[in-house]
């Protein structure tokens, strides 16, 4: 167990004197905000709208949770399934493409050692992006009054997105020793998991409701979608660690199967 | 110190290995010979626990690398075909990595990082990225990374392999060093360069197509002015005349 931070820490220097880190950060905050100017310009205009309408039920309702925050978190989530696997693919991949994976397979390491010292790093690194993702909406608490507990699940529910996604990502890297292949995999798995809701909904599943509530249960969206309305439910929660688990488990299978080959 | 009984290495069809069997005690430093393809890598994989053998158990000092694999793999030092080497890190950082993953405690992890750097001549370029190190300079830093945690076992696949005459000179006389200094460990170097093994090695082990077909000292091989070159050749060439099934199962018709 000890041993863990060990890798985990090898792997957050190399991520940093790589450029692969700075550019994820850079391209992550700018759409950020980009996403996050359209919201408050888009919320300016409907704002000006429902004034010159006189709508004042509507006004009334407005708030900038709904009407900003959430929309914008969720398209940071999207944004994450081409992000995330920009920063894992090189997990194990490089270290098949380099040789040093002979070095780990016969130090005292532990698989898991491995595998939880690598994910450990980039959960760090996706706490990084929770980080600077949610300095946009801090600053709506100077000028407005959004609900704290609201922005901090929706918050939440990006940070634990990511979580799970880096898990899928670990996965991807594991079963090549191509970077790109990995990066591909993973993009892969993770759009087949965010539109896989979207494909229930549509009711391309026939009258199978249960399948359809299948879907939408492995979908991601519909998870994410709650917390980030403040609804803080088991379920949603045990979605992502049932992700993440998963990942996780079938990349140590993947990496203890390559070395009965 | 090593010991291999029966090791075997099947892929399919496929012969790597056959039936290994030897034993390595302290002090020794055994020359493990064979043409290209002969086993002597995939061999080395499994002393080092690096792949599960077909059949057969590997111990090192005393452990066996895959019901004890944890006090093996602490025993053992192992430098791999191709240095095993991180290029964004610096070398004494990667040192310092290896160390700490081969559970060298905290205390005495930097004495044992300036121990490895001394001995494999690396002091000057501690510093250093291992990307921008020459090729001669990497196989010492992966030399290095083998014996930082003072292994009482190692286990080096052509140790001098793309090394400038010199610098082979150096990591010879450091293997020597290793083997008979206070450490007393039992060194197994594969390689096909016949002079090395006369220049390093005290025992001679062949393998060929897989199979141990020769394992004596040197000086019993080399008695009465025989040269190692006309030993291999006898050995390697027996049955080249008779193709083997097993080595070559790609022309098997079925």
């Amino acid at each position: 167990m000890k041993r863990i931070p060990a890798v985990a820490l090898r792997e957050i220097s190399s991520l940093f004197v790589s450029p692969v880190a700075y550019g994820v950060l850079t391209l992550y905050t700018l759409l950020a905000g980009f996403f996050f100017l359209l919201g408050v310009v888009g919320f300016l205009e409907t704002l000006r709208q429902a004034q010159a309408f006189q709508a004042f039920d509507y006004l009334a309702q407005m708030n900038l949770n709904d009407a900003l925050i959430t929309p914008f978190l969720g398209s940071m989530s999207v944004v994450l399934i081409f992000v995330i696997p920009g920063v894992t693919m090189g997990l194990f991949a490089s270290e098949k493409a380099n040789g040093t994976d002979e070095l780990l397979l016969t130090s005292p390491l532990t698989i898991w050692d491995i595998v939880l010292g690598k994910y450990l790093a980039v959960a760090i690194f996706v706490l990084l992006l929770g980080l600077l993702v949610g300095f946009f909406p801090a600053v709506l608490f100077r000028y407005g009054d959004p609900e704290v507990g609201k922005t901090l699940a929706g918050l939440l529910g990006l940070v634990l997105t990511g979580l799970a996604y880096a898990a899928v990502g670990c996965f991807a890297s594991s079963v090549t020793r191509s970077q790109m292949i990995a990066f591909i995999l993973a993009f892969v798995i993770l759009l087949l998991l965010l539109i896989m809701g979207a494909v229930a909904e549509l009711g391309a599943m026939g009258n199978a409701a249960w399948l359809e509530g299948f879907l939408g249960y492995l979908s991601v969206g519909e998870h994410f979608e709650n917390l980030s309305k403040g609804l803080v439910d088991t379920v949603d929660l045990s979605y992502f660690f049932v992700v993440m688990a998963t990942g996780l488990l079938l990349t140590k299978a993947a990496v203890e199967t390559a070395r009965w080959r | 110190m090593i010991e291999a009984r029966g090791l075997s290495k099947r892929y399919g069809d496929l012969v790597a290995v056959d039936g290994v069997s030897f034993q390595v005690g302290p002090g020794e430093v055994v020359g493990f010979l064979g043409p290209n393809g002969a086993g002597k890598t995939t061999t080395m994989r499994m002393l080092t626990g690096f792949m599960p053998p077909t059949d057969g158990t590997a111990l090192i000092d005393g452990h066996d690398v895959f019901a004890d694999a944890q006090a093996a793999r602490r025993a053992v030092g192992y430098l791999p075909e191709m240095p095993p080497l991180y290029p964004e890190m610096d070398v004494q950082g990667y040192l310092r990595y290896v160390a700490t993953i081969h559970d060298v405690p905290r205390s005495e992890r930097r004495a044992a990082v300036d121990r490895a750097l001394e001995r494999c001549g690396l002091t000057d370029v501690r510093r250093r990225l291992i990307g921008a190190l020459s090729k001669g300079y990497r196989q010492r830093v992966g030399l290095a990374g083998a014996i930082v945690h003072a292994p009482p076992v190692l286990i080096l696949d052509e140790p001098t392999v793309g090394l400038d005459p010199i610098q082979i000179q150096e990591i010879r006389s450091l293997i020597k060093a290793l083997a008979s200094g206070e450490g007393e460990h039992a060194v197994i170097l594969s390689t096909h360069i016949l002079a090395e093994v006369e220049a390093i090695c005290g025992r001679v082990i062949l393998i060929h197509r897989g199979r141990k077909v020769q394992d004596a000292p040197l000086s019993e091989l080399t008695a009465g002015g025989r040269r190692l070159e006309e030993i291999f050749a006898r050995e390697t060439l027996r049955d080249e005349a008779a193709p083997d099934a097993a080595a070559a199962p790609a022309e098997d018709p079925r």
